[in-house]
């Protein structure tokens, strides 16, 4: 499914010329769950935003189902994200000015999923993720956890084949953490979906199939 | 996506962040009403010194050298109010042995006292009654025959042969010098030389085209010459000009530092949120879509905020415009002023359509650079930034 070669990125800030990403090459197959581990500037988060087409690597090619997303247009990135990539970020990222349940709908609108195939989905999210009777409200007015669990439903709202977590329990306490990544394994099983957890949580690395360490942008190891 | 769609989550956005809205809005609405409020007093101003000048005796359309026995109602043509006849002889004016000359006009008082607000201005005595054998002087002519109410006054063609001995009624000062040099009134009905040349003052209903009048008038009295109130008040004319002119000006300079603050203040708007513009461009929407999202927000928020704006402006001028703003002790030396230094602010077209206008053009104008910088940065680039 995913197919990663000699991928590198290098970024030029003011702590000067920084190598992020050398040469990285792995692939994940649909269905794995799969574990990008390391410390922190390890390169976790730049490799998951350039398999989230969120940026784009200096050199490497990186293949979806055979297609090279490094060369789509900025329209073909943009509905390869909307219909093949759920994304979770290190925070909720949500929306603060939408409700919960509006939050869970955007993906779903981008996916011209409307009318009652949406309020179904959306429905069936809330009862997943145990968030009903949170339909209305604002995410100012929920706590971290529950934040963090409207982002997973959001990223999965529309059932894409790719899921794409940067450290999504870090703001989490371990065991909120660790049942949260359940509930996704358990839904990404059943949806046939992939995910790609970016994580230095010992606990959340035992949970996934396959693993990938990076140290100072370079593969360290791979189980 | 949907534009109904965009246009909902521009919609939510500018409603639950409603601290921000409000405080943006009323930005907008106070410089769209302040503008609306300034364009239509610049307009009272003109309006003013227009309703001043033509009002105290000449009216809207001054007609000479009418023929003596023309028939004058012919003038009275759709549009007009009044047709004031007065007719006017050189004649020469004394007391014992001083001289002046001066151009008398024989006028219907009651009709003068209608249209005119030239028996306003006396400084002594009265207006004339019709009939009378009275004279009403100005200032000036009285000052240096050595007159006061009451006195005698000669006239006659020249020296020793007396026409006539008028009373002085009433002496005036106007402050415009056409008026108050060489000029003299007495009623019609005993004017000396009834068969001497007409002159006519018309007065105009309001919004009637001054030119369509006048070319009427030269198609019915071909050898009388009509001349409307721009031609005959060339300077009037100019300096409306130049007020609109200046406004204009003001204006611009006005727009300029307020358009700056509605385009920094949406700016800053728009950078505050460009996080979750991030958010929704990883999640795959459109760059066009982005773009168009954040110019529907704006294009809301302005929008909204000009027609309160207008609203507002319109409800200030709505104030004004029975009372008048009393500026005369600014303007009781001004000729143009010489009637009623009173303003009565006047919206038109252009007072009301600029402002809200180019408030929206500029709020959109904030947003292009917010939109290009979000189309072309990468999510991951607007996530670290902010």
């Amino acid at each position: 499914m995913l197919e990663i070669f000699s991928v590198c990125k290098q970024y030029t800030s003011g702590r000067g010329h920084i190598t992020a990403l050398t040469d990285i090459s792995f692939s994940v197959a649909k269905g794995q769950s799969f574990t990008l581990a390391g410390k922190s500037g390890s390169g976790k988060t730049t490799l998951l935003n350039c398999l989230g087409a969120l940026e784009q690597p200096d050199g490497g090619r990186i293949l979806y189902n055979g297609q090279d997303i490094c060369s789509m247009s900025s329209r073909q990135r943009a509905y390869f994200q909307r219909r093949d990539i759920g994304f979770v970020f290190q925070t909720a990222n949500l929306l603060p000015w939408l409700t919960v349940a509006e939050n869970l709908m955007l993906p779903l609108e981008l996916n011209s999923i409307y009318g009652k195939k949406q309020k179904g989905r959306i429905e069936e999210l809330l009862a997943c993720f145990d968030l009903v009777g949170y339909e209305k409200a604002m995410p100012g007015e929920m706590s971290g956890g529950e934040n963090q669990r409207i982002a997973f439903a959001r990223a999965i709202a529309h059932k894409p084949a790719l899921i794409l977590a940067d450290e999504p329990t870090s703001s989490l306490d371990s065991v909120t953490g660790y049942n949260l990544i359940e509930l996704i394994l358990s839904l990404c099983d059943v949806q046939g979906s992939t995910l790609v957890v970016a994580t230095h949580d010992p606990e959340l690395i035992e949970l996934t199939n396959n693993r990938l360490y990076l140290k100072d942008g370079r593969i360290e190891a791979a189980t | 996506m949907r534009l109904r769609f965009i246009a909902k989550l521009s919609l939510l956005h500018l409603l639950r962040s409603w601290r921000t809205t409000v405080v943006l809005s009323f930005m907008v609405i106070f410089a769209v009403g302040a503008l609306v409020f300034l364009a239509a007093l610049a307009i009272g101003t003109n309006d003013a010194m227009i309703r001043n000048s033509i009002g105290l005796f000449s009216g809207h359309i001054s007609g000479t050298n009418i023929l003596p026995g023309s028939d004058t109602s012919l003038l009275q043509v759709e549009g007009v109010e009044h047709v004031l006849r007065r007719t006017e002889h050189r004649f020469l004016l004394w007391t014992d042995d001083i001289f002046e000359t001066v151009l008398l006009m024989g006028v219907d008082p009651v009709q003068e006292k209608q249209s005119t607000v030239l028996w306003k201005k006396s400084v002594a005595g009265r207006y004339l009654l019709a009939g009378e054998e009275a004279i009403f002087i100005n200032q000036e002519t009285a000052s240096r025959l050595q007159v006061e109410v009451g006195g005698q006054v000669k006239l006659g063609s020249r020296p020793g042969e007396v026409l006539k001995t008028f009373t002085v009624i009433g002496i005036y000062h106007t402050g415009i010098s056409q008026l108050d040099q060489g000029l003299a009134f007495c009623p019609v009905e005993v004017f000396p030389k009834p068969d001497s040349p007409i002159n006519v003052a018309v007065f105009l209903h309001y919004g009637t085209p001054t030119k369509t009048v006048v070319e009427r008038y030269r198609e019915l009295m071909p050898s009388a010459t009509f001349k409307d109130w721009p031609e005959f008040m060339p300077d009037l004319k100019q300096l409306i000009d130049l007020n609109f002119v200046c406004m204009a000006i003001v204006m611009i300079l006005v727009f300029v530092l307020v358009s700056v603050g509605i385009s920094c203040a949406f700016l800053i708007f728009t950078l505050r949120n460009m996080r979750e513009h991030g958010i929704l461009k990883a999640m795959g929407i459109l760059p066009v879509d982005t773009a168009l999202l954040l110019v529907t927000q704006i294009a809301f928020l302005t929008i909204f905020a000009a027609l309160i704006g207008e609203i507002a402006g319109i409800a200030a001028v709505a104030l004004f415009s029975e009372s008048g703003i009393d500026l005369t002790t600014l303007t009781s030396h001004n000729q143009y002023f010489s009637v009623s230094g009173v303003i009565y602010p006047r919206l038109t077209l252009a007072s009301l359509l600029p402002s809200p206008l180019l408030a929206v053009f500029f709020g959109l104008a904030a947003a292009v650079w917010p939109a290009i910088y979000i189309i072309r940065k990468s999510p991951a680039d607007i996530l670290r930034s902010v």
